[in-house]
């Protein structure tokens, strides 16, 4: 008896075993999956937005003269229009949630336009070989979606024309990514994405709107 | 012979230098996990620093937008490399010691036997070893580049070996079954 318990414990030992190896090897090689992060900037957006639709200024404020948006909004001062961090300081000290959407919205889409302008320039590189340039301008729209994605509602609101403009520059440009066969056609949705932005800057700023 | 009356099952030990790899398998397991948490920072720091004189490789472009992405999931994947060594030189340590006694009791002929513990043996203790070599490799060769490598010098032979000494185990532990059965 003991001996048809111990070969059964065995046959069992030696099942389960294989189950956990066999199992093993086999997705092995799937060693997990990355999922992006907020980089510092959105996540202080995520913060300074939030606070705002709470109402809490007094929040948004404090994460924002704390946090590294304004840090970044200082840096990048010379490519920004006149006045954007200081106007949006003013907003958040007075409470004005429409105004810190509408600078903020300008800080985002000056960022992807940046970025856009970047990538058009990587990818028609002749230097680097079309796999490599297909490659950068998947990284550099990933980068770009993630800051204009913030403030697209915004955008539509205001202008769903331009919106939608970008997206569709957007989805032809990743189309083009996908293939190492096309990236010498990145090129031309990504200054179109640049130039919309642009275009959404000036018409955004204050010194246009006369605010 | 009826089945009480037959006499029951011995144990039998694996030889020691089978268990001693075993052992000392789960004790690298052990300091590979101490390890990674006492010098997490040291760690990400120097393959950090290693992607970075590495631009060409992992496809860095000078963008800080851009490369801190590349970089980011990089070091989630040379994190999760030493976590998964980890995670798997504590189970086949394990998995040796159990399989090595099925082997060592149940597989009667010397021929079958001593290979099948050292195929045991030898597959599973190199095995755990690939995640470790991955993760080495991510800051040379980027996340994708090293798991090809680590999976042909490592995941795949030592992998390999491990499975086909528990298939052929299996196989001689049902043999048995069915003899027993049939007397």
């Amino acid at each position: 008896m003991i001996g048809r318990v111990g070969a059964r414990v065995a046959a069992g030992s030696v099942s389960a075993a294989i189950a956990l190896v066999t199992l093993g090897p086999a997705t092995a090689h799937h060693v997990g999956t990355y999922v992006p992060k907020d980089n510092e900037i959105t996540t202080n957006f995520k913060q300074i937005k939030f606070s705002v639709q709470a109402g809490r200024f007094d929040v948004a404020l404090r994460l924002f003269e704390t946090g590294p948006l304004q840090a970044d909004m200082r840096a990048r001062a010379t490519t920004l229009p006149a006045g954007l961090e200081a106007g949006l300081h003013a907003a958040l000290e007075r409470g004005d949630g429409a105004e810190v959407e509408r600078r903020l919205m300008i800080f985002f889409a000056a960022r992807a336009r940046d970025l856009a302008r970047e990538a058009a320039r990587q990818t028609a590189d002749p230097t680097r070989s079309r796999e490599a340039r297909a490659a950068i301008g998947a990284r550099f729209l990933e980068a770009i979606w993630r800051y204009y994605n913030l403030v697209d509602f915004a955008v539509a609101q205001r202008d769903d024309t331009t919106s939608v403009a970008i997206r569709l520059a957007f989805d032809e440009a990743t189309g083009y990514a996908r293939s190492a066969a096309a990236p010498d056609r990145l090129r031309e949705p990504l200054s179109r994405i640049a130039h919309v932005l642009s275009t959404l800057i000036e018409s955004s700023t204050p010194a246009r709107r006369g605010s | 012979m009826s089945p009480d009356s037959r006499p029951p099952l011995q144990w039998r030990l694996p030889p020691v230098p089978v268990l001693l790899t075993a052992v000392v398998l789960i004790v690298c397991a052990e300091v590979g996990g101490a390890s990674m948490v006492r010098f997490k920072l040291e760690l990400t720091r120097w393959a950090r620093q290693a992607m970075l004189e590495r631009p060409g490789t992992h496809g860095l472009v000078g963008v800080r937008d851009v490369d801190e992405r590349v970089l980011d999931e990089a070091l989630v994947k040379f994190d999760a490399g030493l976590r998964l060594f980890h995670l798997h030189a504590e189970g086949m340590g394990l998995v040796i010691i159990a399989t090595a006694t099925v082997a060592a009791t149940l597989a009667g002929s010397p021929a079958s036997r001593r290979p099948i513990i050292a195929l045991l043996t030898v597959g599973g203790a190199g095995y755990p070893l690939g995640y470790l070599l991955w993760s080495g490799l991510i800051p040379y060769y980027g996340p994708d580049r090293g798991k090809t490598i680590a999976e042909w010098l490592v995941w795949i032979p030592f992998g390999g070996a491990t499975i086909v000494a528990l298939w052929w185990l299996a196989g001689l532990v049902a043999w048995q079954m069915v003899r027993r059965e049939r007397a």
